[in-house]
């Protein structure tokens, strides 16, 4: 099995949190190989925030380090959305944080436009966890991980008072039909 | 060969702490180096004869020039350096090893010119080394050049027509950081040169003696004193020595006179101590 | 054994524990820094020391101080600081003090652009120091390598009594992978050789069979002298020829002769291969990339991925490009290592594949420059 997981965001947005947590839950706790990489404006806010990862049975399976040919992609915000088309496989994965990105290209089967920082304001009451919303959605619709790893990634990277919160956040992503 | 036989007899007390085989030393005749290592070792002695003090833990380090050769005569673990890195080196080690005893020797170059950053901040730390600047007011190694401590006006092979440039009053620089010790002595009068390093020895943080010295070669040539008994009478005729001196009164002045004694003693905690309180 | 997800700067810090580091004296650097930041917390739990100071010539002198008060030592730093650290590791090398430096190279020349990654420091590394010498340098390409190659780093530097440095890049540094951190017993970890004769009948630099004299600390009692003159074997400085040349002989044989020791390259479908790419740290992960593109569309091509630097081993770079007609080095800079490849390997054209990118480069760069020659 392979994966090459890209995310796109807004510095601000959780992303490279995001991609820790994934890369944890698949490294440590589903026990395959996982090589991450990200890519931000060196601003803290604002800035184009991005995160390559490529997830495999064995370090065999993965050379380079950027994602080449994405299966799963999550846009958080709309940043170049028709020119990462280059870099995605036909039949990939595609999440849109449609409290962002209005408009869009992708209309397959397999493309999911969800509010999530309206989802995160309504069952958590805020909007800081939409990244995690996001994050429980793309695992249950792809399946690329179970969420019993990601909720143990999540308890280890995330400090105790705010574990309840983003735990709850990641319920929500994960019952997004 | 006669001096040769008496080294080997261990005609002089302090030989246990020199590397006999070594000698004869570089240092030129009427030099004032050997007179400020004696003072040194006689404290260091002194300390280790008490109990206080572990000749085994003694390091010396130092830097380059004609000060920073006491590290091949002093017989002690000792480490030659790079020129202005002696601090660095020595903070590695103490840090490394607390229990070892780190003495800097070096020359005013050495310490406060090209190192003289390594001083600030090992003085702002308070630091647990004793550094020892031997100011001769000139570059002697190299030939002669000016210094940081050069009195404005002299004649050096780079100041060809007398220095314009203000000297750098040391012992005010470290006394507005946090040493626990700050003094000065000359070779001109020994018995202060091992008094202010016994005390240093018996203290922790960082601490700094400055040692006027002699150099007739070099710095006398260049100021008229080429003959080394009149240069040291002249240097110890300028020398006032004070109980408890102000660092105000540290100001090198040739015509009133420079001040030695013990311009700052304090008891703040050491760098160590510091760092293990976290 | 841990398993982990961290970055290739994590590793490095996590493998300088493991290798027993206990002095770490650094100074703020992109993209370098996160290495103190990570160490200062997990080196005290191991009752080491982290200390940041006034510069990164303070900080690789107070390391050289360090490993003579017995520690295992260590700094890191990226192209502007290893420029102010060049004249110490002279020092060390004179002094044989054992020390690893992690470089993380960033674009340069100068100030460059500081988040950068680049390869241009790699002669850097070997030639810095004024005076003769050869200091081994160990180049990783993923986080696992980044931890196994510094505990090989701090292995090197205490068997051969010499600097060591492990040079990566800014991708490499801020790469997130999954790794398993062995603990020693999973992993080598070699102490320095302690002397065996009584204080009285040791000198400092009286190397034994190997070349390398055994190793006495400040406050052992020992009276050790810590040299940066050229000297004998007392430590005693020295001015003839002889004793210099004896000096400078040892120094380099000691690490030249011990080049299996240092030296390791990986390769990858070189057996049949016309055609051989030559690349190390990150570029050699596009280098992969691309020489699997290649074969996928029929060309017999294979990788050679240095894991050494320096010193090079001719006949391990000679050996598998006996049967190529081409040979390429892809490296992130004007090309430098190529100058190498093309010293040892005759039997071969040597191309140079210079990529000058602020990003990791691609695999499409390195398939496109080798098909314009096939």
């Amino acid at each position: 099995m392979r994966h090459e997981i890209l995310i796109v965001g807004r510095g601000g947005q959780g992303i490279l949190l995001l991609g820790r947590i994934l890369g944890l839950a698949a490294s440590k706790y589903s026990g395959l190989y996982v090589t991450g990489s990200e890519a931000y404006a060196s601003e803290t806010r604002g800035g184009m925030s991005r995160v390559d990862l490529i997830i495999a049975d064995s370090p065999e399976d993965i050379d380079y380090i950027r994602v080449r040919k994405a299966n799963i992609v999550l846009f958080m915000f709309p940043y170049d959305l028709e020119g990462y088309a280059r870099i995605m496989s036909d039949d990939a994965f595609i999440f849109l944080n449609s409290t962002y990105v209005k408009e869009h290209p992708y209309v397959t089967r397999r493309a999911f436009s969800v509010p999530y920082n309206e989802v995160a304001e309504q069952v958590v009451g805020t909007s800081r966890v939409s990244n995690i919303v996001a994050l429980g959605h793309l695992v249950a619709r792809t399946g690329v991980l179970g969420d019993k790893q990601v909720e143990e990634a999540l308890k280890e990277i995330i400090p105790e008072k705010w574990l309840d919160l983003n735990m709850k956040a990641l319920r929500a992503g994960l019952e997004i039909r | 060969m006669v001096v040769g036989s008496v080294y080997e007899r261990g005609a002089h007390p302090l030989d246990k702490y020199l590397r006999v085989t070594r000698l004869p030393h570089i240092w030129c005749p009427g030099c004032g180096l050997g007179i400020a290592l004696g003072g040194i070792l006689r404290a260091i002695d002194r300390r280790i004869s008490e109990g206080m003090l572990k000749k085994e833990n003694v390091v010396f380090v130092t830097g380059i020039g004609c000060s920073a050769r006491t590290s091949f005569y002093a017989n002690f673990d000792a480490a030659h350096t790079l020129h202005g890195r002696a601090i660095a080196f020595a903070t590695g080690a103490k840090l490394a090893k607390p229990e070892l005893d780190v003495i800097v020797i070096g020359g005013d170059g050495d310490i406060a010119g090209i190192g003289g950053n390594h001083l600030i901040h090992a003085a702002r730390r308070n630091m647990d080394l004793i550094v020892i600047m031997i100011t001769n007011f000139v570059y002697a190694m190299t030939g002669g050049q000016v210094a940081p401590t050069t009195p404005q006006g002299i004649y050096t092979t780079t100041t060809p027509h007398g220095n314009p440039e203000f000297p750098l009053n040391v012992i005010k620089l470290v006394s507005s950081l946090n040493p626990n010790y700050v003094a000065r002595a000359s070779v001109t009068h020994p018995p202060l040169v091992e008094q202010f390093m016994y005390r240093a020895l018996g203290m922790k943080g960082f601490r700094f003696v400055e040692i006027l010295s002699t150099c007739p070669e070099v710095f006398g040539r260049h100021v008229g004193l080429r003959d080394s008994v009149t240069l040291y009478n002249t240097l110890r005729s300028k020398v006032v020595v004070k109980h408890n001196p102000g660092v105000e009164e540290s100001e090198p002045d040739w015509e009133k006179g420079l001040v030695a004694g013990e311009f700052l003693v304090r008891d703040r905690p050491g760098y160590l101590e510091m760092l293990r309180r976290r | 054994m841990r398993k982990a997800f961290i970055s290739g700067n994590m590793a490095i810090a996590e493998g300088a524990i493991i290798a027993g580091m206990k002095f770490f004296a650094g100074y703020p650097i992109t993209p370098a820094s996160d290495i103190m930041e990570y160490l200062v917390e997990r080196l005290n739990e191991v009752g080491g020391v982290v200390v940041q100071l006034e510069d990164e010539i303070t900080s690789i002198n107070a390391v050289i101080g360090a490993s003579w008060a017995g520690a295992k030592s260590m700094t890191a730093t990226s192209g502007p600081g290893f420029s102010l650290m060049v004249e110490a590791l002279g020092l060390a090398v004179i002094s044989e003090t054992p020390l690893v430096v992690a470089d993380i190279m960033r674009t340069g020349p100068s100030t460059g652009v500081p988040t950068k990654t680049s390869q241009s420091d790699v002669l850097q590394v070997r030639h810095g120091a004024h005076g003769d010498h050869i200091i081994p340098v160990l180049v990783p390409w993923s986080v696992q390598d980044a931890f196994e190659l510094t505990v090989k780093a701090f292995n090197i530097a205490e068997s051969l009594r010499t600097p060591v440095i492990l040079l990566s890049d800014a991708v490499i540094a801020h790469l997130w992978e999954s790794a398993v951190l062995k603990d020693p017993g999973e992993i080598e970890v070699v102490d320095r050789k302690k002397p065996m004769v009584p204080p009285s009948e040791y000198l400092p630099y009286k190397p034994d069979e190997d070349l390398i004299p055994p190793m006495a600390s400040f406050g052992d009692g020992y009276n050790v002298i810590v040299e940066s003159l050229v000297h004998d074997e007392h430590g005693y400085y020295r001015q003839d020829s002889d004793t210099y040349r004896r000096l400078i002989t040892r120094l380099t044989s000691k690490i030249m002769s011990n080049v299996d020791k240092v030296f390791e390259v990986e390769s990858y479908y070189v057996n049949d291969s016309k055609y051989v790419v030559v690349s190390y740290g990150s570029t050699a992960r596009a280098a992969l990339a691309a020489v699997r593109v290649l074969r996928s569309s029929g060309v017999k091509i294979g990788l050679l991925r240095l894991k050494t630097l320096w010193p090079l081993k001719p006949e391990a770079l000679r050996e598998p490009c006996r049967n190529a007609d081409l040979v390429f080095v892809a490296e992130n800079n004007t090309g430098k290592i190529v100058a190498d490849v093309e010293r040892f390997v005759k039997n071969a054209e040597v191309v140079s594949l210079p990529l000058l990118d602020l990003e990791v480069p691609t695999p499409d760069e390195i398939v496109e420059g080798v098909k314009e020659w096939l």
